[in-house]
Protein backbone atom coordinates (compact mmCIF):
# COMPACT_ATOMS: atom_id res chain seq x y z
CA UNK A 1 0.00 0.00 0.00
CA UNK A 2 2.77 2.35 1.02
CA UNK A 3 4.80 1.40 -2.08
CA UNK A 4 1.77 1.96 -4.27
CA UNK A 5 1.19 5.40 -2.77
CA UNK A 6 4.88 6.23 -3.08
CA UNK A 7 4.92 5.24 -6.74
CA UNK A 8 1.70 7.05 -7.56
CA UNK A 9 3.23 10.38 -8.69
CA UNK A 10 5.48 8.43 -11.08
CA UNK A 11 2.75 6.36 -12.70
CA UNK A 12 0.02 8.97 -12.61
CA UNK A 13 1.16 10.94 -15.68
CA UNK A 14 1.18 7.78 -17.80
CA UNK A 15 -2.43 7.12 -16.82
CA UNK A 16 -3.48 10.73 -17.24
CA UNK A 17 -4.11 11.06 -13.50
CA UNK A 18 -1.67 13.88 -12.90
CA UNK A 19 -4.37 16.02 -11.36
CA UNK A 20 -5.00 13.36 -8.76
CA UNK A 21 -1.51 13.53 -7.28
CA UNK A 22 -2.61 16.69 -5.54
CA UNK A 23 -5.86 15.04 -4.55
CA UNK A 24 -4.14 12.06 -2.93
CA UNK A 25 -1.83 14.48 -1.13
CA UNK A 26 -4.86 16.23 0.33
CA UNK A 27 -6.37 12.89 1.36
CA UNK A 28 -3.14 12.03 3.17
CA UNK A 29 -3.09 15.33 5.03
CA UNK A 30 -6.71 15.08 6.11
CA UNK A 31 -6.06 11.46 7.10
CA UNK A 32 -3.31 12.64 9.46
CA UNK A 33 -5.79 14.95 11.19
CA UNK A 34 -8.49 12.27 11.23
CA UNK A 35 -6.09 9.73 12.71
CA UNK A 36 -5.37 12.05 15.62
CA UNK A 37 -9.11 12.52 16.17
CA UNK A 38 -9.63 8.76 15.98
CA UNK A 39 -7.00 8.42 18.67
CA UNK A 40 -8.76 10.56 21.26
CA UNK A 41 -12.30 9.64 20.23
CA UNK A 42 -11.97 6.00 19.23
CA UNK A 43 -9.36 4.97 21.78
CA UNK A 44 -9.86 7.62 24.42
CA UNK A 45 -13.62 8.08 24.27
CA UNK A 46 -13.26 11.85 24.10
CA UNK A 47 -15.92 13.12 21.71
CA UNK A 48 -14.22 16.37 20.72
CA UNK A 49 -16.11 18.55 18.29
CA UNK A 50 -13.42 21.16 17.88
CA UNK A 51 -10.62 19.34 16.16
CA UNK A 52 -10.62 21.69 13.16
CA UNK A 53 -9.67 24.42 15.62
CA UNK A 54 -6.27 22.78 16.11
CA UNK A 55 -5.87 22.32 12.36
CA UNK A 56 -6.49 26.05 12.13
CA UNK A 57 -3.98 26.90 14.86
CA UNK A 58 -1.39 24.92 12.89
CA UNK A 59 -2.25 26.63 9.61
CA UNK A 60 -2.17 30.11 11.13
CA UNK A 61 1.14 29.36 12.83
CA UNK A 62 2.58 28.77 9.36
CA UNK A 63 1.02 32.03 8.19
CA UNK A 64 2.47 33.92 11.15
CA UNK A 65 5.96 32.55 10.50
CA UNK A 66 5.78 33.32 6.79
CA UNK A 67 4.55 36.83 7.55
CA UNK A 68 7.49 37.21 9.93
CA UNK A 69 9.89 36.27 7.16
CA UNK A 70 10.70 32.64 7.91
CA UNK A 71 10.73 30.23 5.00
CA UNK A 72 11.80 26.84 6.38
CA UNK A 73 9.03 24.28 5.97
CA UNK A 74 10.31 22.13 8.84
CA UNK A 75 10.39 25.10 11.20
CA UNK A 76 6.90 26.13 10.10
CA UNK A 77 5.32 22.69 10.37
CA UNK A 78 7.14 21.89 13.59
CA UNK A 79 5.95 25.14 15.12
CA UNK A 80 2.45 24.42 13.85
CA UNK A 81 2.45 21.15 15.80
CA UNK A 82 3.88 22.77 18.94
CA UNK A 83 1.47 25.71 18.87
CA UNK A 84 -1.56 23.47 18.32
CA UNK A 85 -0.33 21.09 21.02
CA UNK A 86 -0.10 23.95 23.50
CA UNK A 87 -3.54 25.23 22.49
CA UNK A 88 -4.94 21.70 22.92
CA UNK A 89 -3.28 21.37 26.34
CA UNK A 90 -4.86 24.64 27.49
CA UNK A 91 -8.29 23.87 26.02
CA UNK A 92 -8.14 20.27 27.22
CA UNK A 93 -7.21 21.35 30.74
CA UNK A 94 -10.57 23.08 30.99
CA UNK A 95 -12.72 20.86 28.74
CA UNK A 96 -11.66 17.54 30.26
CA UNK A 97 -13.28 18.53 33.53
CA UNK A 98 -16.60 17.97 31.79
CA UNK A 99 -18.19 14.81 30.38
CA UNK A 100 -20.44 13.68 27.57
CA UNK A 101 -22.53 16.32 25.87
CA UNK A 102 -20.88 19.09 27.90
CA UNK A 103 -17.50 18.01 26.58
CA UNK A 104 -18.80 18.13 23.01
CA UNK A 105 -20.23 21.60 23.56
CA UNK A 106 -17.19 23.06 25.31
CA UNK A 107 -14.72 21.82 22.69
CA UNK A 108 -17.05 23.22 20.04
CA UNK A 109 -17.17 26.55 21.86
CA UNK A 110 -13.39 26.79 22.12
CA UNK A 111 -12.95 25.95 18.44
CA UNK A 112 -15.46 28.64 17.49
CA UNK A 113 -13.51 31.12 19.63
CA UNK A 114 -10.41 30.24 17.62
CA UNK A 115 -12.45 30.65 14.44
CA UNK A 116 -13.56 34.15 15.36
CA UNK A 117 -10.05 34.99 16.50
CA UNK A 118 -8.83 34.09 12.99
CA UNK A 119 -11.61 36.17 11.43
CA UNK A 120 -10.50 39.16 13.47
CA UNK A 121 -6.82 38.86 12.56
CA UNK A 122 -6.61 41.62 9.94
CA UNK A 123 -2.86 41.17 9.40
CA UNK A 124 -3.46 37.60 8.30
CA UNK A 125 -6.30 38.45 5.96
CA UNK A 126 -9.21 38.16 8.36
CA UNK A 127 -12.25 36.74 6.64
CA UNK A 128 -10.59 36.76 3.23
CA UNK A 129 -7.82 34.43 4.22
CA UNK A 130 -4.13 34.59 3.48
CA UNK A 131 -2.31 33.42 0.36
CA UNK A 132 1.05 31.66 0.73
CA UNK A 133 2.54 32.57 -2.63
CA UNK A 134 6.05 31.22 -2.18
CA UNK A 135 6.31 27.55 -1.27
CA UNK A 136 8.20 26.86 1.94
CA UNK A 137 11.77 25.63 1.63
CA UNK A 138 12.21 21.97 2.53
CA UNK A 139 15.98 21.92 2.85
CA UNK A 140 19.22 21.70 0.94
CA UNK A 141 18.41 19.01 -1.55
CA UNK A 142 14.64 18.89 -1.37
CA UNK A 143 12.95 21.27 -3.74
CA UNK A 144 9.93 22.70 -1.98
CA UNK A 145 8.36 23.98 -5.18
CA UNK A 146 8.36 20.52 -6.69
CA UNK A 147 4.89 18.99 -6.40
CA UNK A 148 6.16 15.42 -6.26
CA UNK A 149 8.73 16.11 -3.56
CA UNK A 150 6.05 17.69 -1.39
CA UNK A 151 3.83 14.67 -2.06
CA UNK A 152 6.51 12.29 -0.83
CA UNK A 153 7.23 14.39 2.22
CA UNK A 154 3.54 14.33 3.11
CA UNK A 155 3.40 10.58 2.52
CA UNK A 156 6.42 10.02 4.76
CA UNK A 157 4.91 12.15 7.54
CA UNK A 158 1.55 10.39 7.22
CA UNK A 159 3.24 6.98 7.38
CA UNK A 160 5.21 8.05 10.45
CA UNK A 161 2.06 9.32 12.16
CA UNK A 162 0.15 6.09 11.47
CA UNK A 163 3.07 3.98 12.65
CA UNK A 164 3.37 6.07 15.80
CA UNK A 165 -0.30 5.83 16.70
CA UNK A 166 -0.45 2.07 16.08
CA UNK A 167 2.53 1.67 18.32
CA UNK A 168 1.06 3.82 21.04
CA UNK A 169 -2.19 1.83 20.84
CA UNK A 170 -0.38 -1.27 22.11
CA UNK A 171 1.67 0.49 24.76
CA UNK A 172 0.85 0.87 28.44
CA UNK A 173 -0.53 4.28 27.63
CA UNK A 174 -2.76 2.96 24.83
CA UNK A 175 -4.19 0.26 27.08
CA UNK A 176 -4.81 2.75 29.85
CA UNK A 177 -6.57 5.10 27.45
CA UNK A 178 -8.90 2.35 26.25
CA UNK A 179 -9.56 1.38 29.85
CA UNK A 180 -10.68 4.96 30.50
CA UNK A 181 -12.94 4.84 27.46
CA UNK A 182 -14.55 1.61 28.60
CA UNK A 183 -14.85 2.23 32.34
CA UNK A 184 -13.56 5.52 33.63
CA UNK A 185 -14.80 5.13 37.22
CA UNK A 186 -13.05 1.81 37.60
CA UNK A 187 -9.83 3.27 36.20
CA UNK A 188 -9.97 6.03 38.80
CA UNK A 189 -10.55 3.46 41.54
CA UNK A 190 -7.66 1.37 40.24
CA UNK A 191 -5.37 4.33 40.81
CA UNK A 192 -4.93 5.73 37.31
CA UNK A 193 -4.38 9.49 37.00
CA UNK A 194 -7.25 9.60 34.52
CA UNK A 195 -7.32 13.35 34.02
CA UNK A 196 -3.61 13.55 33.28
CA UNK A 197 -3.73 10.60 30.92
CA UNK A 198 -6.61 12.10 28.97
CA UNK A 199 -4.98 15.51 28.85
CA UNK A 200 -1.75 14.06 27.45
CA UNK A 201 -3.69 12.29 24.70
CA UNK A 202 -5.75 15.37 23.93
CA UNK A 203 -2.66 17.58 23.65
CA UNK A 204 -0.82 15.04 21.48
CA UNK A 205 -3.81 14.71 19.17
CA UNK A 206 -4.02 18.51 18.98
CA UNK A 207 -0.35 18.69 18.04
CA UNK A 208 -0.79 16.17 15.24
CA UNK A 209 -3.88 18.00 14.00
CA UNK A 210 -1.79 21.19 14.02
CA UNK A 211 0.87 19.46 11.96
CA UNK A 212 -1.84 18.46 9.47
CA UNK A 213 -3.00 22.08 9.50
CA UNK A 214 0.51 23.28 8.66
CA UNK A 215 0.72 20.80 5.80
CA UNK A 216 -2.72 21.80 4.60
CA UNK A 217 -1.65 25.45 4.53
CA UNK A 218 1.24 24.50 2.24
CA UNK A 219 -0.97 22.22 0.18
CA UNK A 220 -3.62 24.84 -0.47
CA UNK A 221 -1.11 27.71 -0.54
CA UNK A 222 -3.94 29.46 1.23
CA UNK A 223 -5.31 29.69 4.74
CA UNK A 224 -8.71 31.00 5.76
CA UNK A 225 -10.84 30.90 8.90
CA UNK A 226 -13.22 28.58 7.03
CA UNK A 227 -10.92 25.63 7.61
CA UNK A 228 -11.52 25.85 11.36
CA UNK A 229 -15.26 26.36 11.25
CA UNK A 230 -17.11 23.88 13.43
CA UNK A 231 -18.65 22.19 10.39
CA UNK A 232 -15.12 21.12 9.48
CA UNK A 233 -14.76 19.50 12.90
CA UNK A 234 -18.07 17.73 12.35
CA UNK A 235 -17.00 16.58 8.90
CA UNK A 236 -13.81 15.14 10.34
CA UNK A 237 -15.88 13.33 12.95
CA UNK A 238 -18.18 11.93 10.27
CA UNK A 239 -15.22 10.67 8.23
CA UNK A 240 -13.72 8.92 11.25
CA UNK A 241 -17.02 7.26 12.10
CA UNK A 242 -17.58 6.27 8.49
CA UNK A 243 -14.20 4.55 8.48
CA UNK A 244 -14.50 2.94 11.87
CA UNK A 245 -14.08 4.45 15.31
CA UNK A 246 -11.14 3.11 17.27
CA UNK A 247 -9.85 1.01 14.40
CA UNK A 248 -6.33 1.34 13.17
CA UNK A 249 -7.22 2.04 9.54
CA UNK A 250 -10.60 3.53 10.30
CA UNK A 251 -9.68 7.18 10.04
CA UNK A 252 -7.57 6.86 6.89
CA UNK A 253 -10.17 4.68 5.20
CA UNK A 254 -13.01 7.03 6.11
CA UNK A 255 -11.17 10.06 4.79
CA UNK A 256 -10.15 8.32 1.56
CA UNK A 257 -13.67 7.04 0.96
CA UNK A 258 -15.42 10.31 1.73
CA UNK A 259 -13.09 12.60 -0.22
CA UNK A 260 -12.93 10.22 -3.21
CA UNK A 261 -16.70 9.97 -3.41
CA UNK A 262 -16.99 13.73 -3.05
CA UNK A 263 -14.47 14.23 -5.83
CA UNK A 264 -16.17 11.74 -8.16
CA UNK A 265 -19.72 12.80 -7.43
CA UNK A 266 -18.89 16.46 -7.97
CA UNK A 267 -18.09 15.66 -11.60
CA UNK A 268 -21.60 14.39 -12.21
CA UNK A 269 -23.84 16.50 -10.10
CA UNK A 270 -23.98 19.67 -8.06
CA UNK A 271 -26.05 17.79 -5.54
CA UNK A 272 -23.25 15.52 -4.38
CA UNK A 273 -24.32 15.86 -0.74
CA UNK A 274 -27.31 13.64 -1.41
CA UNK A 275 -25.54 10.37 -2.25
CA UNK A 276 -22.96 10.99 0.48
CA UNK A 277 -25.75 11.46 3.00
CA UNK A 278 -27.37 8.28 1.77
CA UNK A 279 -24.08 6.43 2.15
CA UNK A 280 -23.83 7.66 5.72
CA UNK A 281 -27.32 6.40 6.52
CA UNK A 282 -26.46 3.02 4.98
CA UNK A 283 -23.26 2.78 6.99
CA UNK A 284 -25.06 3.67 10.20
CA UNK A 285 -27.60 0.89 9.63
CA UNK A 286 -25.47 -1.82 8.08
CA UNK A 287 -21.95 -1.19 9.34
CA UNK A 288 -22.27 0.80 12.56
CA UNK A 289 -18.68 -0.14 13.39
CA UNK A 290 -17.54 1.63 10.24
CA UNK A 291 -16.28 0.46 6.89
CA UNK A 292 -12.98 -0.78 8.36
CA UNK A 293 -14.95 -3.34 10.37
CA UNK A 294 -16.27 -4.89 7.16
CA UNK A 295 -12.74 -5.71 6.14
CA UNK A 296 -11.86 -7.37 9.40
CA UNK A 297 -13.03 -10.83 10.18
CA UNK A 298 -15.14 -10.94 13.26
CA UNK A 299 -12.83 -10.87 16.28
CA UNK A 300 -9.87 -10.67 13.92
CA UNK A 301 -6.50 -9.34 14.93
CA UNK A 302 -6.94 -6.14 12.96
CA UNK A 303 -9.33 -4.72 15.50
CA UNK A 304 -7.78 -2.92 18.39
CA UNK A 305 -10.74 -2.73 20.64
CA UNK B 1 -4.20 3.70 66.77
CA UNK B 2 -6.54 2.27 64.20
CA UNK B 3 -5.30 1.50 60.70
CA UNK B 4 -8.21 3.39 59.21
CA UNK B 5 -10.22 6.16 60.73
CA UNK B 6 -13.07 8.27 59.44
CA UNK B 7 -14.14 11.13 61.69
CA UNK B 8 -17.22 13.29 61.38
CA UNK B 9 -17.81 12.47 57.72
CA UNK B 10 -20.63 14.44 56.17
CA UNK B 11 -22.11 14.19 52.70
CA UNK B 12 -25.12 16.22 51.65
CA UNK B 13 -27.19 15.94 48.50
CA UNK B 14 -29.14 19.17 48.58
CA UNK B 15 -31.25 18.93 51.73
CA UNK B 16 -30.57 15.24 52.23
CA UNK B 17 -27.94 14.32 54.76
CA UNK B 18 -26.76 11.05 53.19
CA UNK B 19 -23.77 10.71 55.47
CA UNK B 20 -24.45 12.23 58.87
CA UNK B 21 -21.28 12.79 60.93
CA UNK B 22 -20.05 9.23 60.60
CA UNK B 23 -17.18 8.01 62.76
CA UNK B 24 -15.74 4.70 61.73
CA UNK B 25 -12.55 2.84 62.56
CA UNK B 26 -11.10 -0.29 61.06
CA UNK B 27 -8.25 -2.06 62.84
CA UNK B 28 -5.44 -3.85 61.07
CA UNK B 29 -6.40 -7.42 60.18
CA UNK B 30 -10.04 -6.76 60.95
CA UNK B 31 -13.13 -7.40 58.86
CA UNK B 32 -15.49 -4.64 59.75
CA UNK B 33 -18.97 -5.05 58.34
CA UNK B 34 -21.27 -2.16 57.62
CA UNK B 35 -24.93 -3.07 57.50
CA UNK B 36 -28.10 -1.10 57.25
CA UNK B 37 -31.43 -1.03 55.43
CA UNK B 38 -31.74 0.13 51.83
CA UNK B 39 -31.17 3.85 51.53
CA UNK B 40 -29.17 4.02 54.76
CA UNK B 41 -26.28 5.62 52.85
CA UNK B 42 -23.87 2.68 52.75
CA UNK B 43 -22.83 3.11 49.14
CA UNK B 44 -22.57 6.86 49.57
CA UNK B 45 -20.22 6.26 52.48
CA UNK B 46 -18.05 3.94 50.39
CA UNK B 47 -17.97 6.54 47.60
CA UNK B 48 -16.98 9.26 50.07
CA UNK B 49 -14.24 7.11 51.60
CA UNK B 50 -12.86 6.08 48.22
CA UNK B 51 -13.03 9.68 47.04
CA UNK B 52 -15.45 9.26 44.13
CA UNK B 53 -17.69 11.68 46.02
CA UNK B 54 -16.05 14.60 47.84
CA UNK B 55 -16.90 14.82 51.52
CA UNK B 56 -18.56 18.00 52.77
CA UNK B 57 -16.87 17.67 56.15
CA UNK B 58 -14.78 15.26 58.14
CA UNK B 59 -11.45 13.53 58.05
CA UNK B 60 -10.22 10.26 56.58
CA UNK B 61 -6.91 8.78 57.70
CA UNK B 62 -5.33 5.57 56.48
CA UNK B 63 -2.16 4.29 58.12
CA UNK B 64 -1.20 7.77 59.29
CA UNK B 65 -1.86 9.50 55.96
CA UNK B 66 -4.70 11.97 55.67
CA UNK B 67 -6.67 11.06 52.55
CA UNK B 68 -9.43 13.62 52.89
CA UNK B 69 -8.20 16.04 50.25
CA UNK B 70 -6.65 13.47 47.93
CA UNK B 71 -8.13 12.48 44.57
CA UNK B 72 -9.42 8.91 44.34
CA UNK B 73 -6.46 7.68 42.30
CA UNK B 74 -4.09 9.10 44.91
CA UNK B 75 -6.00 7.33 47.68
CA UNK B 76 -5.45 4.14 45.72
CA UNK B 77 -1.71 4.80 45.77
CA UNK B 78 -1.86 5.15 49.54
CA UNK B 79 -3.35 1.72 49.98
CA UNK B 80 -7.09 2.10 49.57
CA UNK B 81 -8.89 -0.17 47.11
CA UNK B 82 -12.52 -0.83 46.41
CA UNK B 83 -15.00 -3.04 44.63
CA UNK B 84 -18.30 -2.02 43.17
CA UNK B 85 -21.82 -3.02 44.07
CA UNK B 86 -22.69 -3.13 40.38
CA UNK B 87 -19.92 -5.28 38.99
CA UNK B 88 -17.40 -3.02 37.35
CA UNK B 89 -15.00 -4.87 35.09
CA UNK B 90 -13.80 -4.29 31.54
CA UNK B 91 -16.44 -6.41 29.84
CA UNK B 92 -14.96 -6.42 26.34
CA UNK B 93 -11.51 -7.53 27.46
CA UNK B 94 -10.22 -10.91 28.51
CA UNK B 95 -9.80 -11.68 32.19
CA UNK B 96 -6.06 -11.54 31.58
CA UNK B 97 -6.23 -8.04 30.09
CA UNK B 98 -8.46 -6.94 32.97
CA UNK B 99 -5.91 -8.10 35.50
CA UNK B 100 -2.90 -6.75 33.61
CA UNK B 101 -4.58 -3.36 33.43
CA UNK B 102 -5.16 -3.43 37.18
CA UNK B 103 -1.57 -4.48 37.89
CA UNK B 104 -0.19 -1.88 35.49
CA UNK B 105 -1.76 0.95 37.50
CA UNK B 106 0.68 0.37 40.35
CA UNK B 107 3.76 -0.82 38.50
CA UNK B 108 5.55 2.08 36.89
CA UNK B 109 4.24 4.84 34.69
CA UNK B 110 1.22 4.45 32.45
CA UNK B 111 2.47 7.34 30.35
CA UNK B 112 4.94 5.01 28.65
CA UNK B 113 3.72 5.06 25.10
CA UNK B 114 6.17 3.32 22.79
CA UNK B 115 7.08 -0.06 24.25
CA UNK B 116 4.58 -2.85 23.67
CA UNK B 117 2.86 -3.54 26.97
CA UNK B 118 2.08 -7.17 26.46
CA UNK B 119 5.78 -7.88 26.07
CA UNK B 120 6.29 -7.03 29.75
CA UNK B 121 6.61 -10.42 31.42
CA UNK B 122 6.44 -9.02 34.94
CA UNK B 123 2.94 -7.61 34.42
CA UNK B 124 1.71 -10.86 32.91
CA UNK B 125 3.15 -12.92 35.73
CA UNK B 126 1.58 -10.78 38.40
CA UNK B 127 -1.76 -10.95 36.60
CA UNK B 128 -1.49 -14.74 36.44
CA UNK B 129 -0.62 -14.96 40.12
CA UNK B 130 -3.63 -12.81 40.93
CA UNK B 131 -5.87 -15.05 38.83
CA UNK B 132 -4.55 -18.10 40.67
CA UNK B 133 -5.23 -16.42 43.97
CA UNK B 134 -8.93 -15.72 43.36
CA UNK B 135 -9.63 -18.82 41.28
CA UNK B 136 -9.75 -17.28 37.83
CA UNK B 137 -6.83 -19.17 36.31
CA UNK B 138 -9.17 -21.38 34.29
CA UNK B 139 -10.92 -18.49 32.60
CA UNK B 140 -7.91 -16.25 32.01
CA UNK B 141 -8.46 -15.95 28.27
CA UNK B 142 -12.25 -15.63 28.39
CA UNK B 143 -13.96 -12.32 27.76
CA UNK B 144 -14.98 -10.86 31.09
CA UNK B 145 -18.46 -9.93 29.86
CA UNK B 146 -19.27 -13.54 28.97
CA UNK B 147 -18.55 -14.92 32.44
CA UNK B 148 -21.25 -15.87 34.94
CA UNK B 149 -22.17 -13.21 37.49
CA UNK B 150 -20.38 -14.85 40.40
CA UNK B 151 -17.14 -15.14 38.45
CA UNK B 152 -17.35 -11.50 37.35
CA UNK B 153 -17.75 -10.53 41.01
CA UNK B 154 -14.54 -12.42 41.83
CA UNK B 155 -12.80 -10.57 39.00
CA UNK B 156 -14.07 -7.29 40.45
CA UNK B 157 -12.42 -8.22 43.77
CA UNK B 158 -9.25 -9.32 41.98
CA UNK B 159 -8.97 -5.93 40.24
CA UNK B 160 -9.00 -4.26 43.65
CA UNK B 161 -6.38 -6.65 45.01
CA UNK B 162 -3.88 -5.76 42.29
CA UNK B 163 -2.74 -2.71 44.22
CA UNK B 164 -2.03 -4.80 47.34
CA UNK B 165 -4.15 -2.47 49.45
CA UNK B 166 -3.99 -1.88 53.17
CA UNK B 167 -7.74 -1.37 53.31
CA UNK B 168 -10.19 -3.03 50.96
CA UNK B 169 -13.70 -1.64 50.61
CA UNK B 170 -16.13 -4.33 49.48
CA UNK B 171 -19.50 -2.93 48.39
CA UNK B 172 -21.91 -5.86 48.48
CA UNK B 173 -19.62 -8.53 47.03
CA UNK B 174 -22.35 -11.17 47.38
CA UNK B 175 -25.09 -9.13 45.70
CA UNK B 176 -27.16 -11.25 43.36
CA UNK B 177 -25.23 -14.44 44.08
CA UNK B 178 -26.50 -17.94 44.63
CA UNK B 179 -25.52 -19.84 47.80
CA UNK B 180 -22.61 -21.66 46.17
CA UNK B 181 -21.00 -18.51 44.76
CA UNK B 182 -21.62 -16.78 48.09
CA UNK B 183 -19.72 -19.45 49.99
CA UNK B 184 -16.81 -19.18 47.56
CA UNK B 185 -16.77 -15.43 48.10
CA UNK B 186 -16.89 -15.85 51.87
CA UNK B 187 -13.87 -18.15 51.69
CA UNK B 188 -12.03 -15.70 49.45
CA UNK B 189 -12.71 -12.75 51.76
CA UNK B 190 -11.69 -14.71 54.85
CA UNK B 191 -8.43 -15.62 53.09
CA UNK B 192 -7.72 -11.98 52.38
CA UNK B 193 -8.21 -10.77 55.92
CA UNK B 194 -4.76 -11.87 57.06
CA UNK B 195 -3.18 -9.42 54.59
CA UNK B 196 -5.43 -6.40 54.71
CA UNK B 197 -8.16 -4.75 56.68
CA UNK B 198 -11.58 -5.03 55.09
CA UNK B 199 -14.63 -2.83 55.27
CA UNK B 200 -17.47 -5.04 54.13
CA UNK B 201 -20.86 -3.78 53.10
CA UNK B 202 -23.27 -6.62 52.73
CA UNK B 203 -26.95 -7.49 52.80
CA UNK B 204 -26.37 -11.23 53.19
CA UNK B 205 -26.60 -11.55 56.97
CA UNK B 206 -25.28 -15.10 57.03
CA UNK B 207 -22.12 -13.91 55.30
CA UNK B 208 -21.81 -10.92 57.60
CA UNK B 209 -22.11 -12.98 60.76
CA UNK B 210 -19.65 -15.54 59.38
CA UNK B 211 -17.03 -13.00 58.46
CA UNK B 212 -17.22 -9.87 60.54
CA UNK B 213 -15.08 -9.19 63.58
CA UNK B 214 -17.07 -6.07 64.18
CA UNK B 215 -20.32 -4.73 62.77
CA UNK B 216 -21.51 -1.15 62.45
CA UNK B 217 -25.13 -0.41 61.71
CA UNK B 218 -25.92 2.56 59.50
CA UNK B 219 -29.40 4.06 59.58
CA UNK B 220 -30.36 7.28 57.81
CA UNK B 221 -26.70 8.10 57.25
CA UNK B 222 -25.84 7.75 60.95
CA UNK B 223 -23.97 5.02 62.77
CA UNK B 224 -26.58 3.57 65.13
CA UNK B 225 -24.27 1.22 66.96
CA UNK B 226 -21.03 -0.65 66.57
CA UNK B 227 -19.86 -3.90 68.11
CA UNK B 228 -19.44 -7.63 67.66
CA UNK B 229 -22.11 -9.92 66.24
CA UNK B 230 -23.68 -10.69 69.61
CA UNK B 231 -23.92 -7.02 70.49
CA UNK B 232 -25.59 -6.13 67.21
CA UNK B 233 -27.97 -9.06 67.34
CA UNK B 234 -29.00 -8.13 70.85
CA UNK B 235 -29.39 -4.42 70.19
CA UNK B 236 -33.05 -3.58 70.44
CA UNK B 237 -33.03 -0.64 68.04
CA UNK B 238 -31.14 -2.63 65.43
CA UNK B 239 -33.69 -5.38 65.65
CA UNK B 240 -36.43 -2.84 65.17
CA UNK B 241 -35.03 -0.99 62.17
CA UNK B 242 -33.14 -3.67 60.42
CA UNK B 243 -33.45 -7.29 61.38
CA UNK B 244 -37.14 -7.27 62.10
CA UNK B 245 -38.52 -7.93 65.55
CA UNK B 246 -36.82 -11.27 66.14
CA UNK B 247 -33.08 -11.80 65.75
CA UNK B 248 -32.13 -14.57 63.33
CA UNK B 249 -31.01 -17.79 64.95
Amino acid sequence: MLALLAAFPLIAPALGFEYYVGFVRRVLIVAIAATSLNFILGYGGMAALGHAGFIGVGAYTVVALVEAGFSSAWLAWGSAAVAAGLAAAAIGAVSLRTRGVYFIMITLAFAQMLYYLAVSLRTYGGDDGYGLYTPLALGVWLDGAHAQVFYWVVLAIAAAVFALFSRVAHSRYGHALRGIRDNETRMVALGYPVYGLKLAGFAAAGAVAGLAGGLLASHNAFVSPGMMHWTQSALLLVMVMLGGLGRRWGAALGVALWLTLEEVLKQYTDYWHWPLGLLLVLVVFHAPQGVAALFERRGGKGAVR
Amino acid sequence: MSLFKAEGLVKRFGGLLATDHVDLAVEAGEIHALIGPNGAGKSTLVNVISGLLPADAGRIVLDGTALTTLAPHQRSRHGLARCFQITSVFRNDSVRDNLVLAVQAHAGSSFRCLARRDAERALQQRAEALAQRVGLAEVLERNAGTLPHGVQKRLDVALALASQPKLLLLDEPMAGMGPEDSQQMVALIRGLSSEMAILLIEHDMDAVFQLADRISVLVYGKVLTSGDAAHVRGHAEVQAVYLGTAAPA
